[in-house]
């Protein structure tokens, strides 16, 4: 217990005297936050790139044409035919076209003749409603980007219920006080934040723990321990404290930065996000000691970890979502603790998520923890 | 010509470092007094008695892959005495040493300390043990008295901090990191986390190799203080001037072997001549660089002298070999060395056959014989490879 006390202070004050690896742990990972965050994240919520194609040149379609741009969803560019915005929608330079046809204005105003005798005080005039043909617009859009295809449904039935409703006097049965829809949408940053306390964590340990442990191995630190009555437990229990520490200090940095620069939140329990910082820290330092046995040489301890890594920073959904990815790589993908991890984060920062919906990332991260632990506790050696 | 040569001796003579205690040409030679002491010491050394043995090593063994390093060795150490381990590199010291503390695996042969046998206790070894290893790192961003309280931790006992820092010198450094430490102070601090456990054992392996002079003086200082207090120390060095200072007994190794195990002053005394007459000849080509053991091979004696006057060394040594009370005649590179159990007769009867044959000689010295002549008369080979 004595020395298990003596290590872990130890060992933290290692870190707050090294320099070099406080650069590289906290810095990198703020820098980049900052870089990505502010590269990325200018225009705001996620946007669809439309075309408007008005054949009618009424003023009902001009009106209509100017609802589509004011969604705020979509990003209104001009086509001068309908062929043209087909061919940009094929390239996927545009993401919706809507056609205003021929005839627009004139369906909706004898649509809207009908209608208005019958809508007094009451809404009984479902007889005359229906006995006008409804005016008719054409949407056209990517069915196979599920994400865009949403939006853009979304959008124009937003749009035409509007004119709808307003054309018949509508009155709702139940109204839907709107609250700042905004706020709730997602930006880049907010993905990219909890991706960041997910890669650092994993650096720092496999990184961190397989360079250090294989250099006191190489300089014959470890051996002078062993020399006296120093527990191999109470050596790598000192060495998760002190990491665990050094981790949920580095994490709450990088959150609180990107709350204050980016306005960021964590609307889950912190606790929850506490647990999957301990895991995380305990998989990744395990799979770190056992690059450190596996390594012959010191110098060739960093480059395994790297090489470990590196892949795992650009696939495993720190940057990028996984879901854009082909599908083979993502089954490779969905075994890797990162991504796990990261979408653990993700899920307690951004949508408030607990455990019961965060079992399959326990189970996957619990695995590897207990896994990697018993393979390192195998092939640790002090020498 | 004789005195010009000794004065020209004599300034040869100071730089080199030897211990010529009853020698007159290195009467110039400084040495502080502990040195003296230490000396004086030795020839109350006493006999010990079998049962007060703290180590015993016995028939310990050791290969790495097919190569022997520890070859069946087997001493005893006693309580309060500091046991030293001479040899060149790679003799097996480490070896030993590290198969004693129970850091390898020896591959046949058992160890003890205290009773307690290293197959079997290893934990209570390292209870009784301290240790300063030959490539010794510590965590160079801890300060020495952070370090020397992180290791008190790893034992059940431990003694304060203050007194050790005093006995190693390290009072003015104890707020310092340990990277900003001399070569001399980290060994010292090695040392101390060695002590930290008051052990019954301190193993020290080669604690001056690398060090200057004074940082090795300071040292040596160190273990004979402790030595007084009656801390039993095994010691390992190359340096023949430490173990003939630190030591009561000798371990003489080479090759995994030990080949001879005395105190210091018995050893010497089993080469039978104590003095040494060493000379070089001034133009003498390096060409014949017969070894010790050259006086054996009279084949190399080449039939005539050399036109210049100055005669082949084959045949100035079997020339030597003749003078009265010389035992031995070694060429070590371009100097030639005489033991001889009478130095008077020697002396006056070698420059008598010099004058004679009209050779010239230069640096002639005189001196004591060392361990170094022992290891040599031993092996054939040096302590140091040069
Ligand atoms: N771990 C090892 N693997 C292989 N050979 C070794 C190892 N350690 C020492 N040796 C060899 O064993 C011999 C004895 O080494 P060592 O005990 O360190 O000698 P010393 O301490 O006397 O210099 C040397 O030839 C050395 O090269
Ligand atoms: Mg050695």
């Amino acid at each position: 217990m004595k020395a298990y006390l003596q290590l872990t202070v130890s060992q933290l004050k290692l870190f707050a005297r090294n320099r070099q690896m406080l650069v590289f742990t906290l810095f990198f990972p703020v820098f980049f936050m900052l870089m990505f965050g502010f590269l990325f994240n200018n225009d705001g919520p996620m946007s669809l790139d439309a075309s408007i194609i008005d054949q009618d040149r009424t003023e009902a379609s001009q009106e209509l044409a100017s609802r589509f741009g004011q969604t705020g969803v979509l990003n209104i560019k001009t086509s001068d035919t309908e062929a043209a915005a087909l061919d940009a929608l094929k390239h996927n330079d545009l993401g919706l076209v809507v056609v205003i046809p021929e005839g627009y204005g004139d369906s909706l105003s004898k649509f809207a003749q009908v209608s208005e005798p019958s809508s007094g005080g009451t809404n009984g005039g479902s007889a005359a409603v229906n006995a006008g043909t409804p005016a008719q617009i054409r949407m056209i859009y990517d069915s196979s980007n599920l994400t865009t295809a949403g939006m853009a449904k979304a959008a124009v039935n937003a749009v035409t219920d509007g004119v709808s409703k307003e054309l018949v006097h509508f009155t709702p049965a139940v109204t839907v006080a709107e609250e700042s829809v905004q706020s709730q949408q997602l930006s880049y940053i907010d993905f990219l934040v909890p991706g960041i306390v997910a890669m650092m964590i994993m650096s720092n340990n496999l990184n961190g723990v397989a360079g250090q442990i294989a250099s006191w191995r190489e300089r014959g630190v470890l051996r002078r321990m062993q020399s006296t009555m120093l527990r191999p437990s109470s050596f790598i229990a000192a060495q998760i404290t002190a990491r665990l520490a050094l981790n949920g200090v580095q994490a709450v940095i990088v959150l609180l930065i990107g709350q204050f620069i980016f306005g960021t939140q964590v609307r889950g329990s912190w606790g929850t996000l506490l647990f999957f910082v301990i895991i995380g820290t305990l998989a990744f330092m395990s799979i770190g000691f056992i690059v450190a046995s596996l390594a012959r040489t010191p110098e060739s301890a960093n480059p395994i970890a790297a090489f470990l890594s590196f892949p795992m920073m650009f696939l495993g959904g720190v940057f990028f979502p996984i879901k854009n990815m082909p599908e083979f790589v993502q089954k490779i993908v969905n075994l890797l603790p990162i991504a796990h991890l990261s979408t653990a984060m993700r899920e307690v920062m951004n949508t408030g998520a607990g455990f019961a919906s965060l079992w399959t990332q326990t189970l996957v991260l619990g695995g590897w923890m207990i896994v990697a632990f018993a393979i390192a506790s195998y092939t640790f050696k002090w020498e | 010509m004789l005195l010009l040569d000794r004065k020209h001796a004599l300034i040869i003579a100071i730089p080199q470092y030897r211990l010529n205690q009853d020698n007159g040409i290195v009467a110039g030679m400084e040495r502080s007094t502990f040195i003296q002491n230490a000396i004086n010491r030795k020839s109350e050394v006493l006999r010990v008695h079998a049962d007060d043995r703290v180590i015993e090593v016995d028939g310990l063994f050791k290969k790495y892959g097919n190569f022997t390093a520890v070859n069946g060795v087997s001493f005893g150490v006693s309580r309060g005495e500091v046991f030293g381990l001479l040899g060149p590199n790679g003799a097996g010291k480490t070896t030993t040493m590290e198969m004693i503390e129970g850091l390898r695996k020896p591959d046949g042969g058992s160890a003890k300390v205290a009773g307690h046998d290293t197959r079997t206790s290893l934990r209570k070894v390292k209870e009784v043990i301290g240790v300063q290893l030959q490539s010794t790192s510590l965590f160079e961003l801890l300060t020495v008295e952070e370090i020397l309280r992180m290791y008190a931790s790893f034992y059940p006992r431990s003694v304060p901090i203050e007194p050790l820092l005093d006995d190693m010198i390290l009072q003015d450094k104890r707020k310092g990191q340990v990277k900003h430490l001399s070569g001399g102070q980290k060994q010292r601090l090695a040392i101390a986390i060695a002590l930290i456990n008051d052990p019954i054992v301190l193993f020290l392996d080669e604690p001056t190799t690398g060090l200057d002079p004074q940082a090795r003086r300071t040292l040596w200082d160190i273990v004979l203080r402790l030595k007084e207090r009656g801390k039993t120390i095994v010691l390992s060095t190359h340096y023949m001037d430490e173990a003939h200072i630190l030591c009561d007994r000798i371990c003489l190794m080479d090759q995994g072997s030990i080949i001879a195990l005395d105190t210091p002053d018995e050893l010497i005394r089993s080469l039978q001549s104590e003095n040494a007459i060493e000379f070089r000849l001034p133009d003498q080509v390096d060409g014949y660089q017969t070894a010790s053991s050259a006086i054996q091979s009279d084949s190399h004696i080449p039939p005539a002298a050399g036109a210049d006057g100055s005669e082949a060394p084959g045949m100035l040594m079997g020339l030597l070999q003749h003078i009265p009370g010389v035992q031995q005649v070694e060429l070590r590179k371009d100097t030639y060395v005489l033991y001889t159990s009478d130095l008077q007769a020697t002396l006056t009867n070698f420059v008598q056959l010099m004058s004679e044959r009209n050779i010239t000689f230069t640096d002639l010295r005189t001196r004591t014989a060392t361990l170094e002549d022992v290891f040599i008369h031993m092996t054939g080979r040096g302590l140091r490879e040069e």
